[in-house]
Order: structure tokens, then C-alpha cells, then sequence
């Protein structure tokens, strides 16, 4: 049974991999709290002592165990921060040298994808615009230019495992590079109205040579 | 001490200045409430497993229906369910009676808040039968959606045509709401400090009068920038202002940070009540002092204050500062400490106890296994930003909030219901039946919600009402979790019935209480009559002991009532 879609991105894995993680020590850590949790239970200590049950937890000594305990969870808690932290810089806090640059805008309720026309360049005259198709080189780092005209939106791309919320009034440059060929599902994560269900885009990742194909195509239209 | 003779229904139900009565009308209000949004989630999750089926009762779900349905299951589950039945009812209900006071120190305002929390319960019923229909915009309310012409689709005209609209009739409910819970919280604050027992210090208080303070603070703290982000946004909506506009220099975000400022912080309102309710239970049912009293309570005004620093962990992918996002991942992940440290003290009194698997036991510890092991761990896996990037907005966050808020609010709620019931009725609740529902709702509330966290991992994202759309969503197994946790989610609605006939059979028909302490409980309110009388002492009690001193070495029985000599 599989937990993920199937990762097709540079840095999926290490997303992936933060989840295994936490996951594991805390399977470990419930361990733990379900045996402290019913061995009173199952046990139900009979036979003791009022002295041995009036047991007020004061003082460091007594509450020693629960310490422990704080202890033990805040070690695992700063490990997984230590471990998060280049991956959340790396996707996040740094943006790599790019290979392509599109702008994908949200609009109530479809994608607009613009790519750079011949001279290479976003945001000029000979821009093209594809609605809900994103094509991009596998292998390539691609800088996504995330806008919105209308109302919230959010790009999210669950094979790269990556998302980013699209606002009005703002550009959000992030970047994903693609490691596999194929077409992957984009979808709107943010609510934005009635049509929200239906917000969606295909994403296209094709080798170089069939990239520059698709480009000279769509400069021809 | 009171010479009040009985009333008639309308004097019990609308004017009574009496704590138990408010309490009692702010609890059937809430009842109400809550059988509307838990219809609304009958309803959309029918729609969600079975996409083409006209559900019974409600008909084809449209798009439009569905955004309506959702949204207003959050508002009315949050703000209404949650915040009304932790602070309202069970800070009326206890906090006079446990501290030994007759009523709260200001009885008519406790009335008046009461009916502005009426107020805002008719507004929000209202909003639903607008021109254009409930309002569908997602229960976070995040502009530009919330302020109209997108959320709808088409221009407005007038501002008659502005103000009869769901968001108008929506926000000012929230406002009232708000408005309500205030002037109880200081009502509340007021009773707790001024009114306590001769005796009573303030660490011989029970841990749930601390816990509801403590929460009642933390709300009154972080309440008013929403408040005042609520007003902007009712300016956006009604006079077209352009707080949240970003073409006319406002900005979206910071309705998030508004928002989420007060949204945080109110996850903990609501949890710490409930903590308080099952520290009473715990202690009680194990024949044991609460371990490490002043340890919890230093822990949770940590964790009070730590709530306040972690509310962008909502928004990590929202379009703030990436930077930031690593600060709130800290904090997030920090919180979990002194929450791991209530928990275990919870644990540490159950062990060497003299265990009573009385009803409200039970319930006090499925609500401790399913809050820590389900829903406390999975907030490491959402704290922790990296992997928030890919589960945020997905089913996971429903499984992992479902799962911290259903065992706090309704397994809380309950164990309160089933630990109070006979003090404030004078009659007690059918075991079998109640046996029935506590087992038919814990089985089934895991069947509904484990499935989530299974989908969210699969990629499924929230709110959207036809997931045929995405054929990555529909491969197997995943149309079968959808339908296991439907059914499972219908099991349990449906389970709730057997609640509400016992609770209604039993108030008029139960078998009477003949003790007044059945629990043999230290706390004042079992020291005096089933029901207590209005004013509820026939002579002050004066404090000499803790609240959990059970099984003192130097008495013979095995507890020792607050106000024993």
C-alpha cells in the first residue's frame, strides 16, 4: 500500500523523509504513554497502603520521572527541528540558479500559466499564456512566479510536495526541478468560492529536446 | 441563607439570575447548535462518499451547498460548541459552586451575556437564509473571498444589498459571541478572586476553576485583534474600505495574522477547561491526589503563554517571511513540552491508584489516549514546517484538529455530563445506555477521523466537494476511506441520539439521587444537596483541606471533603 503519491521532485524525498522521522520516534513514544497508560489500568493496584497512594508530586525528586520524560521529548523535539531546518532553507529561503521562469497567476477558477516568449524573458510583450497546462524540462530548476488576481488561491503540486499560497497584490518566487517525466496534478489547496473543487492544472514535464518542441509550438499560436 | 421559592419556565429559562439555570440555558442553546452543525457534517460527508446520492433529509449537494455546509460546521463547532460549552457552561455550572459561593458576583450580568450570546446564535441562524445563501467561504473567513463580490460571484448594489448577506450576519454573530464570553470571563474572574470560601486559598482551589481562569485570560488576551479585525472586515464588506484589498494598499495577510493571533491561542481556551474537568475526574475515580497540583499549574501558564507566540504556524505557506516560518516552527514544536509534562502527571495519578471504571472514567481516559497519541503527536508532524508544506490544507490537518478537538470538547464535555449530571438534576443518567454511547463513540469517531490522516497523506486536499475531479484522489484504497469514515461519521451522529434520549429521560424520569457525594468526591459541590438549592450552601463552607486529598494517611475513609474540620 502506498502512503505517498509517487515523489517526482529534487526534494520530495527529504519531505518525505521529516515525515518517516517524527513518525518513527513518536511510534516509539506511543509506545511508551499506551503501556504507561494501561498498566494501572490492568493492574489496578489493590492492595496498597493509604501511605503509599497519597502521593502528592512536590519537589523536584517526585517529579523526577516526569522530567525525564519532558526531557526525553524535548531532546527529539529540537532532533527533528535540527534535521527540518536545511530542508525548510533549501525549498523555502533559497532560490537556485534558474533553467526556466514562468508565472503561474490563480483566478477564480483556473491557472494561468505565462511563459517567457522568444527572448526569453518574463513579462514582456511577446509573453504566452496557456491556461491550466504547465509544461516544464525535467531536470531543470523552474522558477514559479505564484500570483492571484482575484482572492486566494494555493499551488499545490502533491508529487513534488510542494505548496505555496497565491495572494493578490503579491509575487512569490519558489522553485521546483522535476526529476521525472510524465504529466503530475496541480490543484487549488485554499478555498477561493464555488468552483474551488474544480481549480485544477496538469502539469507536463518533458525531457529538453520535446520541451523546446512544446516552446516553439506555442510561440507559433 | 435563601428563601427563593420555585419558579415557572419562563422565569427558569429566560429570567433566572441563578449560575445553574444560565448555565442550563446557555447548555440547551449549545445542544441546539451543535445539532446543526453536526447535521451540516452529516451532510457533506454523505455527499463526499457517495458524490451522486441525494442525501436523505438535505437532497443533492451542490457546490454552492457544500462551501455553505463546511464553513458553517467550523464556525458553529468552534465558536459556538467549543468555546460556548468550555467556558460558558462549565464556568457557570462550577465555578461558583466548586469555589463555595452562592452565584456569581455579578448574576445580572451573567444573565445579560447569556442573551447576547442568544443574540448571536439568532444572527447566526439568520445568516443561513440569506438572498444569497449561507456563507461559503471556508470558517477562516480569509478576505478577498469573505467580502463578497468573490464569494458570489456578482455585483453588489446597494448597501442594503451589502449588509443582508451571510459574511454581514456572520461576523456580527462572532462579535456578539465574543461580546458574551467577555462579560462572563469577567464575571467569572471577578467570582473566582473575590468570592472564594473562607479557607480557600488560591492553591486549595480545584485544578478546572484554575484551568477555566487561566483559558478565560488567554481569551481575554487575545480576543481583541480579531475583534477589531472583524470590524474591518465588516467595513470592507459594508462601506468599501479596502483593509484587505491589496490593490487599494491593504493587505490579505493581515486578516490571517489576525485571525490566527486570536485562533491559536483559542485552540487552548478550549483545551484547558477540559484538561481541568479531567484532572477532577482522574484524581477522583483514582482515589489519589491530583500528582504534581502546582507542577500542572506552572506548566499550563507556560504553555499560556507560549500560545500566544506560535499562531503562524498556520501560515507557513500563506506568503510569509519563510524566515519567520522557522521562529513558529520552534515555538510550535516547544509547546508540545509542557503538554507532554499535564499529560504525564495525568498518568503518574492513575498509577498505584484504586482505579474506578465509573463512566466518566471512562471517558476522562479515552479523552487522555486519543488527545496524546493521535492528536498531540500528529502536531509534531505539522509543527515541524517541512512537512507542513505538504500536508498543510490537506485532509491530514482535519484528521490531526478533529482528533486534538473531538476527546478534549465532546469526550470532555461528556465525562463533565456524566461526573455532574446527578448533582445538578438530583437524578442520575441510565449506566447502560450510557455504557452503549461511550463505546459506540469512541470506536466510531476513530473510524471516521483515522481515515483522514490517510487520505491527507495520499494527497487529498480540504474543502472540495467532488473529489472525481482528480483522478489521483479516486485511486483505490482511497474511495474506501472516504466511505469507511462516512458511515463511521454517521454511526457516530447517530450514536449521539442514545445520549440525548438519556439525558432528557433521565432529567425528568432518572432514578433519584439519594447521596449527595456518590463519587465520595472532596470538592464543594458534593457537599451540599442533589440539586443544590438557589445559593447552593445552607451554610457557607469554610476550607481546611486541598481539593484532592484522597486516601490521607491520617483519616479513616479515603477522602477528605474541602470543608471537613
Amino acid at each position: 500500500m502506498k502512503i505517498f503519491p509517487e515523489n517526482a521532485s529534487s526534494y520530495g524525498g527529504e519531505v518525505d523523509f521529516i515525515f518517516w522521522l517524527i513518525t518513527g520516534v513518536v511510534a516509539v513514544a506511543s509506545v511508551i504513554v499506551i503501556f504507561l497508560l494501561l498498566y494501572p489500568v490492568l493492574t489496578r493496584r489493590r492492595k496498597l497502603t493509604k501511605t503509599q497512594r497519597y502521593q502528592k508530586g512536590e519537589g523536584f525528586r517526585n517529579l523526577r520521572l516526569i522530567y525525564l520524560g519532558i526531557l526525553l521529548l524535548a531532546i527529539a523535539d529540537f532532533f527533528f527541528l535540527y534535521k527540518e531546518g536545511p530542508t525548510w532553507t533549501k525549498i523555502e529561503e533559497t532560490l537556485p540558479d534558474k533553467e526556466f521562469h514562468v508565472a503561474i497567476i490563480g483566478r477564480q477558477w483556473l491557472w494561468e500559466i505565462v511563459y517567457p516568449g522568444p527572448d526569453g524573458k518574463l513579462y514582456t510583450a511577446d509573453d504566452v499564456k496557456k491556461i491550466n497546462q504547465f509544461y516544464m524540462p525535467v531536470n531543470s530548476v523552474v522558477h514559479m512566479d505564484i500570483q492571484s488576481y482575484d482572492v486566494i488561491h494555493s499551488v499545490f503540486i502533491p508529487n513534488a510536495r510542494f505548496k505555496q499560497d497565491a495572494l493578490p497584490g503579491r509575487n512569490i518566487t519558489r522553485w521546483v526541478k522535476m526529476t521525472k517525466t510524465g504529466t503530475f496534478p496541480l490543484s487549488c489547496a485554499e478555498i477561493c468560492g464555488i468552483g474551488h473543487a474544480n481549480m485544477k492544472a496538469t502539469i507536463i514535464v518533458q525531457n529538453k529536446e520535446d520541451f523546446k518542441k512544446t516552446l516553439t509550438k506555442l510561440y507559433k499560436k | 441563607m435563601n428563601t427563593h421559592k420555585k419558579h415557572g419556565f419562563w422565569h427558569r429559562y429566560f429570567f433566572s439570575l441563578d449560575h445553574k439555570d444560565i448555565g442550563f440555558q446557555y447548555m440547551l442553546t449549545i445542544f441546539f447548535m451543535v445539532s446543526i452543525g453536526g447535521f451540516f457534517a452529516y451532510v457533506f460527508r454523505m455527499h463526499l462518499a457517495f458524490p451522486d446520492m441525494k442525501v436523505p433529509l438535505f437532497g443533492l449537494v451542490t457546490n454552492k451547498d457544500y462551501n455553505m455546509l463546511i464553513t458553517n460546521h467550523g464556525l458553529i463547532m468552534m465558536m459556538w460548541l467549543a468555546l460556548g460549552m468550555l467556558l460558558a457552561v462549565a464556568g457557570n455550572f462550577l465555578i461558583p459552586i466548586m469555589i463555595g459561593t452562592d452565584d456569581m458576583a455579578f448574576p445580572k450580568l451573567n444573565k445579560i451575556s447569556y442573551w447576547i450570546f442568544l443574540l448571536s446564535v439568532i444572527l447566526m441562524i439568520a445568516s443561513f437564509f440569506m438572498p444569497k445563501g449561507g456563507l461559503g467561504v471556508g470558517w477562516t473567513l480569509y478576505p478577498p473571498l469573505s467580502v463578497g463580490d468573490f464569494g458570489y460571484n456578482t455585483p453588489y448594489k446597494s448597501f442594503a444589498d451589502r449588509f443582508f448577506t451571510a459574511n454581514t450576519f456572520v461576523l456580527l454573530a462572532i462579535a456578539f459571541e465574543f461580546t458574551s464570553l467577555l462579560m462572563g470571563g469577567i464575571n467569572f474572574f471577578v467570582t473566582t478572586l473575590n468570592k472564594r470560601a473562607k479557607g480557600m486559598s488560591l492553591l486549595k482551589m480545584p485544578m478546572v476553576v484554575w484551568m477555566i481562569n487561566i483559558a478565560n485570560l488567554l481569551f481575554m488576551f487575545s480576543v481583541g485583534p480579531l475583534v477589531a479585525g472583524t470590524f474591518m472586515l465588516l467595513l470592507d464588506i459594508n462601506v468599501g474600505t479596502g483593509f484587505y484589498d491589496a490593490y487599494r494598499g491593504g493587505d490579505p495577510l493581515l486578516w490571517e495574522h489576525l485571525f490566527w493571533f486570536f485562533g491559536h491561542p483559542e485552540v487552548y481556551v478550549i483545551l484547558l477547561p477540559p484538561l481541568g474537568i479531567l484532572a477532577e475526574i482522574i484524581s477522583v475515580n483514582s482515589r489519589k491526589p491530583l500528582f504534581g497540583y502546582k507542577f500542572i499549574l506552572t506548566l499550563t501558564l507556560i504553555a499560556a503563554v507560549l500560545s500566544t507566540m506560535v499562531w503562524a504556524h498556520h501560515q507557513f505557506v500563506a506568503g510569509i517571511d519563510p524566515r519567520a516560518a522557522t521562529v513558529f516552527s520552534i515555538f510550535t514544536i516547544i509547546i508540545s513540552l509542557p503538554f507532554a509534562g499535564i499529560i504525564l502527571a495525568y498518568i503518574a495519578t492513575l498509577w498505584k491508584g484504586d482505579l474506578r471504571f465509573t463512566l466518566p472514567m471512562k471517558w476522562a481516559l479515552g479523552a487522555v489516549a486519543l488527545f496524546t497519541l493521535l492528536g498531540g503527536f500528529t502536531g509534531l508532524h505539522l509543527g515541524a514546517s517541512v512537512f507542513d508544506i505538504y500536508a498543510h490544507d490537506t485532509s491530514f490537518v482535519v484528521a490531526h484538529f478533529h482528533y486534538t478537538l473531538f476527546p478534549t470538547v465532546i469526550f470532555g464535555s461528556f465525562a463533565a455530563i456524566y461526573f455532574w449530571f446527578s448533582k445538578f438534576s438530583g437524578r442520575k443518567l441510565n449506566q447502560t445506555l450510557g455504557n452503549l454511547h461511550f463505546w459506540l463513540t469512541f470506536i466510531f469517531f476513530n473510524g471516521f477521523a483515522f481515515p483522514l490522516f490517510l487520505l491527507g497523506l495520499a494527497g487529498q486536499h480540504r474543502r472540495i466537494a467532488d473529489y472525481r475531479q482528480f483522478e489521483f484522489l479516486m485511486q483505490d484504497p482511497l474511495p474506501l476511506y472516504r466511505k469507511i469514515a462516512t458511515i463511521s461519521a454517521v454511526i457516530l451522529i447517530l450514536s449521539q441520539f442514545i445520549f440525548l434520549f438519556n439525558f432528557i429521560w433521565s432529567l425528568k424520569r432518572g432514578k433519584k439521587e439519594t447521596e449527595d457525594n456518590p463519587w465520595q468526591a472532596n470538592t464543594l459541590e458534593w457537599q451540599t444537596s442533589s440539586p443544590p438549592p438557589h445559593g447552593n450552601f445552607k451554610v457557607y463552607p469554610v476550607v481546611n483541606y486541598g481539593p484532592y486529598e484522597y486516601n490521607r494517611p491520617d483519616k479513616d475513609k479515603d477522602f477528605t471533603p474541602q470543608n471537613e474540620i
